[in-house]
C-alpha cells in the first residue's frame, strides 16, 4: 500500500513539474519528455528501493505530459493524469512486459480516460444548465 | 477513420496478454489482422501520398531504435536513460517532427534483450515504427502517450510475426 501511496506522490511531482516546463520554457515537448525522464531514471533507483518502479512511473507521466494544449489545459488536468498514469503502471506492471512501448501505451490509456471522464462530465453538467 | 485500428494494435495486444492470450496462435493472428486491416484502410486514404517522407521517417526510427538499444542492453544505462538521452540528443539535432519520430524510435529500443536476442528484428521494428508513425499522422492528435503507442504497435506485430512475443 505504501508503495501505491509513494509511486502516485512522485507521479504527482512529475506531472505538476512536466507541466510547469511546458507552460514556462521555450523548451520542445520533447525536450520536456526527455529531461523529466532522465531525472527520474538517474535520481529515483538510487533514492528508493523500489526507485525502478518510480522510474518507470515519472517515464510514463513525462509522456503524458507531453499532451497538447487543449488536451490538457490546467494542472488539475495534469495532476488528475498523473494519478491515473501511476495506478495504470502499477498494477499493469505484468502486462506487455519488456516491449517497447509500454510505458507510452499506458500513458496514452491514462489520458484518454481522463479525457473521456471530463467529456462526460461536462456533457452531464452542460444537460443539468439547459435543464434549469 | 477504420485506419485509426492501427494505433490501438498495442491495446488490443494488452487486452490479450491479460487473458493470457497473446503468446497463442489465435492472439498473434488477431494482432496481424489489426496490422493488416488498418494498414490497408490508411493507404487508401485519400490524404496519403507515398514519398521519401516514409523512408525517411522509418530510417530515421530505426537510427534511434539502434541507438537506444545498444545504449541500453550493452552499454547498460537502462531502458529510461538510454530513451532519455537519444531523445535530448535528437531534439538538438533535429527540427520538428523529425524530432518526435526519433523519440519515437528510441521507444522501440527500449524493449528488453530477451524480447530481441538478435538484431534483425529489432531494425525491423524500428522501420515499421516510422511507417506506421506516418500511417497514423492524424490519431490521436496531441494526446501525450501517442509516440509511445506507435512504437509498441510496431513491436508487437515484430515479435508476433517472428514468434517472440
Amino acid at each position: 500500500m505504501g508503495t501505491v501511496a509513494l509511486n502516485f506522490l512522485i507521479a504527482l511531482v512529475w506531472g505538476a513539474a512536466g507541466f510547469w516546463l511546458r507552460q514556462n520554457t521555450k523548451l520542445s515537448v520533447v525536450e520536456v519528455s526527455a529531461l523529466l525522464a532522465l531525472t527520474a531514471g538517474l535520481v529515483l533507483p538510487p533514492l528508493f528501493t523500489e526507485g525502478a518502479l518510480f522510474a518507470l512511473t515519472c517515464t510514463a507521466v513525462s509522456y503524458a505530459a507531453m499532451c497538447s494544449g487543449e488536451r490538457c489545459c490546467s494542472y488539475k488536468d495534469m495532476l488528475t493524469i498523473s494519478g491515473v498514469c501511476s495506478l495504470v503502471i502499477y498494477f499493469g506492471q505484468s502486462v506487455l512486459t519488456g516491449i517497447g512501448g509500454r510505458l507510452g501505451t499506458s500513458a496514452a490509456i491514462s489520458v484518454l480516460l481522463c479525457l473521456l471522464v471530463r467529456n462526460v462530465l461536462n456533457l452531464d453538467k452542460a444537460q443539468k444548465a439547459a435543464k434549469s | 477513420m477504420w485506419y485509426q485500428i492501427l494505433i490501438l494494435v498495442p491495446v488490443v495486444a494488452a487486452a490479450l496478454d491479460i487473458f493470457g492470450l497473446l503468446s497463442t496462435a489465435l492472439g498473434r493472428i488477431l494482432v496481424l489482422a489489426v496490422l493488416v486491416v488498418g494498414v490497408l484502410m490508411a493507404l487508401q486514404r485519400p490524404t496519403f501520398k507515398p514519398s521519401t517522407k516514409l523512408i525517411r521517417s522509418a530510417l530515421i526510427s530505426c537510427l534511434a531504435a539502434l541507438v537506444t538499444f545498444l545504449l541500453s542492453t550493452r552499454l547498460g544505462l537502462g531502458a529510461v536513460v538510454a530513451s532519455a538521452l537519444v531523445g535530448l540528443v535528437g531534439a538538438q539535432v533535429l527540427k520538428g517532427r523529425d524530432q518526435l519520430i526519433m523519440y519515437m524510435g528510441s521507444f522501440v529500443g527500449m524493449s528488453s534483450a530477451l524480447r530481441f536476442p538478435t538484431m534483425a528484428p529489432l531494425l525491423a521494428a524500428g522501420l515499421l515504427g516510422g511507417i506506421l508513425f506516418e500511417l497514423t499522422d492524424e490519431c490521436w492528435v496531441g494526446v501525450g502517450g501517442r509516440l509511445g503507442t506507435i512504437a509498441a504497435a510496431a513491436v508487437v506485430v515484430v515479435l508476433s510475426v517472428i514468434g517472440g512475443i
